[in-house]
């Protein structure tokens, strides 16, 4: 076996990588790269999983990693680019409240926020081992930077990526916190898929007209042709 | 065996929808999805087998109690008048092109499977389960908001979606604090609801109170509960009358129901106090942020959408209360406040498709003679106002009356203001009914340029058959009802 120590510091890597990737997907404004951020975040979150596996042996890690690569890196961000080419947006110049530097200033409040108050609330539970907490804290945070994406941004297209990154977070979170069945990580990621397939197809509504939009649906084979006479 | 049955009939209706091809057949077969969802409801409740446990395979994943049971009957009786109501409203709104033909089967598509999963929600016994169902409501229902062809329905789901996932993420991560607590209590830990009722008093009151918090975010979100109602009155003024009907009378109800099953976990736990008060000051805010939006508002829609907001403020401090005549009458209110909020939006549905202007969805409602034109509609929201407002007589007075009472217990301050904000909503009301509907055109040659919308029979009668409904529930109790009431909330053990 791998030396237990080596993995705890390759999973402190990884951390640190999540959390640029969480920095970049707040203040990039190119939509393509965005979405390989996202991807590439999902990509550590399932190496995450398979060091984990490595060291705690429990069978639902390697599920959570499979479930998570054929989800998040290959599924999601095939269907939001190809989406996005159709619908010909590249770049998301609008911020709603905040711009980039605040945004990241705000994160790195956040961070530290959260590793404060979730030291006071894990002071007597046993999952305040330094990995494990530390985890829980860049779980939330990572939750919490999503968020702001999904409040600051306009595109509808953009809000899916922060949304997507928030459900990251509460993956990490839930990894390193505790051990849910399986079937719920499961139920969760096709809740994921729906939601995604459903907004990103009304935000094809948003940024165009109307008779467009129509027209694209169509195209798309999303509503059925126009039955005549009832 | 009995939760198969609810499955077959979900399936083979929306198997039915995908191959039939005309409206009228859609309709009808959403009309018997509800009614049989209905009846099967019915005969479990007079078969007096509840609370059935364990029903598929013998797993732990669905139970039925008083409680669901009460939900799902509430829910299924607004979904059948609903689709009643929808047959003349959907063939109106085909024909004023507001809707497209290739949208129909995915409305009713989105129709039945809506039901299905409200349904299944309030039989799920774990909690995760249930969450994956109310999460799969929000976009279900966003789908019926979305689907008429304008641009703000679809600006109003967005929003929707967007606030209501984003809070019940914030859910789930109170979901994982819960398996954890039960975790560390009890292993291997569970998130189902009857386990942890008899876990509960061992919790630890810290983590219990940062799991309630984070769980309430997610909940008060799907039930507008402030600072996280601003979709609802949007979402409620764009989706199509039948549609508002089913959000507001059912849909509000699944988060209401997450919060009461969350708050009887707390009750049992050290920690109830801190939630109670946390209850009350947000269920303060919410009838106050309604109450005085509700004030300058002109719009009929937009007007009853902040009243569901001000009673869900309502049932949040009858459950802060937490006396056991605190929750029966919050209870009471629930079912009289879905019946008399559906009957309110078909009517308002009615005076829209009389009196909307083409050129603008967003200009103020134009209504002039109403009672010539649209009496039923007229009579129903006269009657279905007061009946939100709490007068006597209907059963909206009952539960304000008991839950005030009862707020009288707990702090005098707190119901100074409450009555307060309901009278300011009440005579927000009462002032829109009285200057609208006393406008009268004058009689002369070129006052008749408005054709009267001639009204199916088949949407006037659910108004009147739920005004009479919450006028019976109003005056008449049962011994039946009170029972079964009362077992709820022993159930939920207060």
């Amino acid at each position: 076996m791998i030396d237990p120590a080596l993995i705890q510091s390759v999973i402190r890597v990884l951390f640190a990588v999540v959390i640029i990737t969480a920095a970049y997907i707040i203040s990039t404004r190119n939509l393509s790269t965005l979405v390989s951020a996202y991807a590439f975040q999902s990509l550590t979150l399932v190496f995450m999983a398979l060091a984990l596996w490595s060291l705690e042996d429990a069978p639902i890690l390697l599920a959570i990693a499979i479930i998570t690569f054929i989800s998040k890196v290959l599924i999601i961000p095939y269907f939001i680019t190809t989406i996005q080419e159709r619908i010909r947006i590249k770049r998301d110049i609008e911020f709603h409240f905040l711009s980039p530097t605040t945004s990241l200033l705000l994160s790195m409040g956040l961070i530290l926020f959260i590793y404060i108050a979730l030291s006071n609330i894990l002071k007597d539970t046993a999952a305040r081992e330094s990995l494990f907490f530390f985890g829980a804290v860049i779980g939330l945070s990572l939750m919490l930077m999503g968020m702001m994406v999904t409040f600051s941004r306009k595109r509808a297209i953009t809000k899916v990526l922060g949304y997507l990154s928030m459900e990251n977070g509460v993956l990490l979170f839930g990894m390193f916190v505790t051990e849910l069945p399986f079937i719920i990580e499961f139920l969760i990621v096709i809740d994921l898929i729906i939601l995604v397939m459903l907004t990103t197809i009304l935000s094809v509504g948003l940024d165009s007209t109307l008779e467009e939009y129509h027209d694209r649906l169509h195209r798309f084979h999303l509503v059925e042709d126009t039955e005549e006479g009832s | 065996m009995i939760l198969a049955a609810f499955i077959v009939t979900a399936l083979a209706a929306l198997g039915l929808i995908a191959v039939s091809r005309t409206h009228r057949q859609m309709n009808s077969i959403c009309i018997g999805e509800a009614a049989v969802f209905l009846g099967l409801e019915i005969w479990l409740l007079l078969s007096g087998q509840i609370p059935v446990l364990s029903l598929v395979l013998g797993n732990q994943y669905f139970f039925i109690d008083h409680l669901g049971l009460y939900e799902a009957l509430i829910a299924s009786i607004i979904f059948l008048l609903a689709a009643i109501y929808a047959r003349g409203y959907v063939d109106n709104l085909l024909e004023s092109r507001e809707l497209g033909r290739g949208s129909l089967k995915l409305f009713y598509v989105a129709w039945a499977f809506l039901l299905a999963l409200i349904v299944f929600a309030f039989f799920s016994d774990n909690l995760a389960l249930f969450w994956i169902f109310t999460e799969l409501t929000t976009v279900v229902s966003a789908i019926l908001i979305a689907i008429l062809y304008a641009r703000d329905n679809i600006d109003a789901a967005i929003k929707y979606i967007f606030i209501a996932s984003v809070s019940m993420l914030f859910s789930f991560v109170g979901l994982i604090f819960l398996f954890q607590i039960s975790r560390s209590t009890f292993d291997p830990g569970t998130l189902n609801w009857t386990v942890l009722m008899q876990q509960a008093p061992a919790f630890p009151a810290g983590m219990m109170l940062a799991a309630f918090a984070l769980l309430f975010i997610g909940f008060a979100a799907k039930s507008g509960i402030f600072p996280f109602h601003t979709w609802l009155p949007e979402a409620h003024v764009r989706a199509p009358s039948a549609v508002s009907a089913l959000l507001s009378g059912v849909l509000l109800n699944v988060g209401i129901y997450g919060i009461i099953r969350i708050f009887a976990l707390v009750h049992r736990t050290t920690a109830v106090s801190t939630v109670s008060i946390l209850l009350l000051v947000f269920g303060l805010l919410t009838v106050g942020i309604a109450a005085i939006s509700m004030l300058p508002q002109k719009k009929l829609k937009k007007l009853i959408a902040f009243s569901s907001i001000e009673n869900m403020g309502l049932i949040l401090v009858g459950l802060a209360i937490a006396t056991p005549v605190a929750i029966f009458w919050t209870l009471f209110h629930v079912m009289a406040h879905s019946f008399t909020k559906a009957g309110l939006f078909f009517s308002a549905g009615i005076l829209h498709r009389q009196y909307h202007s083409p050129l603008s969805a967003d200009a103020v409602d134009d209504m002039h003679d109403v009672f010539r034109f649209q009496p039923v509609a007229a009579w129903g929201i006269i009657l279905g106002g007061l009946a939100i407002i709490g007068m006597p007589l209907f059963p909206v007075f009952l539960s304000k009356l008991f839950i005030l009472t009862q707020l009288f217990t707990v702090s005098l301050p707190a119901l100074v203001l409450l009555l307060v904000l309901l009278f300011i909503a009440a005579a927000s009301f009462g002032y829109y009914v009285i200057s609208t509907f006393t406008q009268v055109s004058q009689p002369g040659p070129d006052a008749h340029d408005i054709v009267a919308y001639k009204t199916p029979a088949g949407m006037q009668w659910p108004i009147i058959i739920l005004i009479v409904m919450i006028f019976i529930l109003g005056t008449v109790f049962t011994s039946g009802e009170t029972g079964f009431l009362n077992t709820i909330v022993a159930e939920l053990m207060f």
